[in-house]
């Protein structure tokens, strides 16, 4: 089903959850609502499947205004954070809860209850009660409660968050798979970026109830839009510095803090903007020659370490050394260089820098 | 402050652990649960005055319509109480609205009110008794239906605040949940929310049920006023009428027979009514959408909170406060001496009977919250129920006969009063400590042990402080409860006047208006007293 939101707004008192936010997802799109905590992620699939009434705007599916249709009759599947199967009933009962409300006969519920168990692999599982159940399975057992009712779009509220490590890398694959299958839109709230990226046809970066950039995973993390973004998806550097001119060819040459001069990628800025820059760590490599630095720590993370350094433009920068190569010793001395074209160039925010990337 | 360095150090041992809780299990079995069942024993060594009794005809037919009025009307107000109640606590937990604060504090005035005041308020309301000049509705004559009435007013508030303490356990997404997969609000509530619902509607009907059976200071004005004090009986009012006509010795035989049968009745019907409830199950498998659509859309829901809301006003707040329309009235002659040193009396009980149950009752409350699991636990769980179950004029004529078995006499009324006060408050103190603490996660405790706390520190720094509101909540409760409290006084002592035996008294003298304006002043005075407790305790919080 296609979702189209215009100029969604939800206040709570004086406060907006969600300001103006206009939207469109295309059938049988996976598209995750990323964001730190209490940016109105869960207010804005709330209001999509009519949990929550917008103060202002409409929500249409199918080009069909559907903002004051109650939830009950919207046909909107809804996996809670918390889960909340149903604690009275067996896992077959729960599956089964959207058909019998709708008076389909015992036999047709039961037989739509015994199909969806199966495509989530909880059949085994049908006599039991949800406290029997480990999180995962529960988890997968409200998927398959909220795909039995027959609704073609699922809202799912951080669905993963609750779950162990493991069980929560396994359990989005599955869920990929499943409603891609079943050609199911989905929207998943989370803020979990990896998970995000690792799920998504397109990502929804949201930010103090506004859209801040929609996008590809690739995209957005190859090219964002915002500091924020840059900083949000993934892991980088951001330095604080001064347009210095141009190449030849174009790309933008940039004086840092300490008066080095580094080239970045092409931008339209033009000489004295202030600027900040945003390398990601895998772009920063050493090398004989470039900016001096100092290492000051390192941190093994599994495939390889993160290096922290203190650079004498008096910024902290961090690379990455593959765990089969020689860590550096911290106080020893270091020349960094950055990949040029994946370093980006954005406008020094007015608020200052700390205060556009703060999660809050 | 030597006293608590002794106490915590001695905490420390095992064994002096273990001799507090022993003294504090034989204070609980001898001063509230023996004698609170003595009468049962006494039954079989004076069978021969009771059997007597078996074969009066007229005394039994009086004694078996006495027993059927008091468990009908117990389960009329309870099916009542339970019908109205269950949207009230939505409306109380699920709904935010603005003046929430004061529909709260109102829910529980019936509460604050002593029985005797209240029926005296309510017979002026529905009825137009004779006597008084304040015109009542004069919609009631049936006593039958005067005293639900009555007993709905001062058992609502136990209802409502049941089911609304587990309401609010009740995650609110099972609801949302359920209308995601398209189920009206009012087929999720009944197939999730209700069948979740059992353990507080086993709690709220124990609490009405028991308490409209015991009530009998409410119950004897009400049926005074209307005139038919000698003719129509409720178990309760039967004892204390035989009590006061013929006198203990007298009347025996058929004294000690009802306050049997009402024991044991209320008991085994107590136990059935928990397992209907935890067996029944609701259908939860058969929905009809259109009736739920129906009930749950539009002007239904809207019409639902109405009802509750008038039902509230009108039939629980009205009567409570009409006794206040006497301020229009003249002022009657109160003999002030008599209602101070009356109520000064009642303040002694209360106080007494509070202070003992807060030092006996918090340590047993403490044991069932943290070994709920064990043997010992759940007996001892169970056991503090019983005075709560047993109506309390059965309780304080048992109580008085135990006590009198020992020490014949009417000169230690005082203090068998305030035994009989002790027994039946103990369960309300307890309840209310045990839910608090159950609450709390032990390893706050444990936390405070671990940084070298005694025992005892790390149950008075660190427990008592998280649990206070709740120990307050229960004290008070007690309190009020031992205030308004007739039956058992009048059971157990002809010479204590507590205030609602005074009142009683007046009501019996024909003298109303005089009755009307002590219970204004012990109104009053008792809001005063909750008031200065609630500053006092405030305070001591702040600088906590």
């Amino acid at each position: 089903m296609k979702i189209r939101l215009e100029n969604i707004s939800m206040k709570f008192g004086d406060l907006y959850a969600v300001r103006n936010i206009s939207l469109s997802v295309a059938k049988g799109e996976y598209l995750t609502v990323l964001g730190p905590s209490g940016c109105g992620k869960t207010t804005l699939i709330k209001v999509i499947s009519g949990i929550w009434k917008p103060t202002e705007g409409r929500v249409t599916v199918d080009g069909e205004d559907v903002t004051d249709i109650p939830m009950e009759d919207r046909d909107t599947g809804y996996v809670f954070q918390n889960i909340a199967l149903f604690p009275n009933m067996t896992i077959m009962d729960n599956v089964g809860y959207s058909q019998r409300v709708k008076d389909t006969s015992s036999d047709e519920a039961n037989r739509i209850s015994k199909d969806h168990l199966e495509l989530v692999k909880m059949f085994d599982r049908a006599g039991m009660f949800p406290s029997e159940l480990s999180g995962g399975e529960q988890q997968k057992v409200a998927i398959a409660r909220a795909l039995a009712s027959g609704s073609k779009m699922l809202m799912l509220d951080e669905p993963l968050s609750a779950l162990d490590a493991r069980v929560r890398v396994e359990l989005r694959y599955e869920l990929r798979r499943l409603v891609k299958k079943l050609g199911i839109t989905v929207l998943h709230v989370t803020h979990d970026q990896e998970e995000a990226m690792s799920v998504s046809d397109r990502i929804l970066l949201m930010r103090a109830g506004g859209i801040q950039e929609v996008g590809t995973p690739l995209n957005m993390y190859r090219n964002p839009g915002s500091i924020f973004a840059a900083y949000f998806i993934g892991e980088t550097n951001l330095m604080e510095c001064t347009v210095s001119g141009k190449t030849k060819t174009g790309k933008t040459t940039v004086r840092l803090r300490g008066g080095q001069v580094v080239r970045v990628s092409k931008s339209g800025f033009k000489a004295g903007d202030p600027v900040v820059i945003s390398v990601r760590p895998e772009n920063v490599y050493t090398a004989n020659d470039g900016l001096g630095a100092e290492i000051i720590g390192a941190v093994f993370m599994g495939t390889y370490w993160k290096i922290r350094t203190l650079a004498e433009t008096t910024d902290y920068i961090d690379y990455y050394v593959s765990s089969n190569d020689e860590v550096p010793k911290i106080g020893s001395k270091v020349h960094l260089v950055f990949n040029k074209k994946a370093t980006k160039v954005f406008a020094r925010p007015k608020e200052g820098l700390e205060e556009a990337i703060k999660l809050e | 402050m030597s006293v608590f360095e002794w106490i915590n150090r001695i905490s420390d041992d095992e064994r002096s652990r273990k001799a507090w809780f022993s003294l504090v299990c034989l204070v609980f079995a001898v001063l509230v649960i023996i004698p609170s069942v003595f009468v049962i024993l006494k039954m079989f060594t004076e069978w021969g005055i009771v059997s007597e009794v078996f074969g009066d005809p007229v005394t039994m037919s009086v004694i078996t319509s006495a027993l059927w009025n008091s468990f009908s009307i117990a389960c009329i107000v309870t099916v009542i109480d339970v019908a109205v109640g269950i949207p009230m606590a939505w409306i109380m937990v699920r709904k935010q609205f603005k003046g929430k604060k004061y529909l709260d504090t109102l829910m529980d005035m019936p509460l604050a009110f002593p029985t005797a005041v209240l029926g005296i308020s309510v017979v002026m309301f529905w009825g137009a008794p004779e006597g008084i000049t304040i015109p009542g509705l004069g919609l009631i004559v049936s006593p039958y239906i005067m005293l639900i009435l009555l007993h709905t007013i001062f058992t609502y508030p136990y209802m409502v605040r049941s089911l609304s303490a587990i309401l609010e356990q009740i995650e609110p997404n099972y609801e949302t949940a359920a209308m995601t997969l398209s189920a009206s609000r009012f087929t999720a509530v009944r197939t999730i929310t209700l069948p979740l619902f059992r353990a507080g509607l086993v709690t709220g009907t124990i609490l009405c049920f028991a308490r409209s059976l015991s009530e009998t200071g409410g119950t004897l004005i009400a049926l005074q006023m209307m005139g038919v004090g000698s003719l129509f009986f409720t178990g309760p009012t039967f004892i204390a009428y035989m009590k006061t006509e013929y006198g203990t010795d007298a009347a025996m035989g058929s004294m000690i027979l009802i306050s049997v049968l009402m024991i044991v009745l209320a008991l085994i019907l107590l136990v059935v009514v928990k397992v209907l409830i935890m067996r029944f199950r609701i259908p939860v498998k058969k929905v009809w959408p259109k009736f739920g659509r129906f009930v749950s859309r539009g002007a239904m829901p809207k019409l639902k909170d109405t009802v509750s809301v008038m039902f509230l006003a009108v039939v629980v707040l009205l009567p409570t406060f009409y006794i206040f329309t006497y301020l229009t009235q003249p002022m009657a002659d109160i003999d002030f001496g008599a209602l101070l040193y009356s109520t000064g009396i009642s303040f002694l009980i209360a106080g007494v009977a509070v202070v003992f149950n807060m030092v006996f009752g918090i340590p047993v409350a403490l044991y069932i919250a943290r070994k709920r699991h064990t043997k010992s636990g759940k007996i001892l769980d169970s056991l503090v129920n019983v005075p709560l179950i047993i109506p309390t004029t059965a309780l304080g004529f048992s109580l008085a006969l135990f006590w009198g078995s020992i020490y014949a006499g009417d000169s230690m009324g005082l203090l068998m009063v305030i035994l009989g006060h002790i027994a039946f408050t103990f369960p309300l103190v307890v309840r209310n400590v045990t839910g608090a603490v159950e609450e709390v996660d032990i390893s706050y405790e444990e936390v405070a042990m671990t940084l070298g706390a005694k025992p005892f520190q790390a149950f008075s720094k660190v427990l008592m402080p998280i649990i206070k509101s709740s120990v307050i909540a229960g004290a008070i409760l007690a309190f009020t409860r031992s205030l308004g409290e007739t039956g058992a006084t009048v059971a157990i002592s002809d010479s204590v006047e507590t205030v609602p035996v005074y009142i009683m008294g007046l009501i019996s003298a024909n003298r109303y208006s005089e009755a009307a304006f002590c219970s204004i002043v012990l109104i009053a005075i008792c809001f005063a007293f909750m008031l200065a407790v609630r500053i006092a305790v405030n305070r001591g919080g702040s600088r906590a």
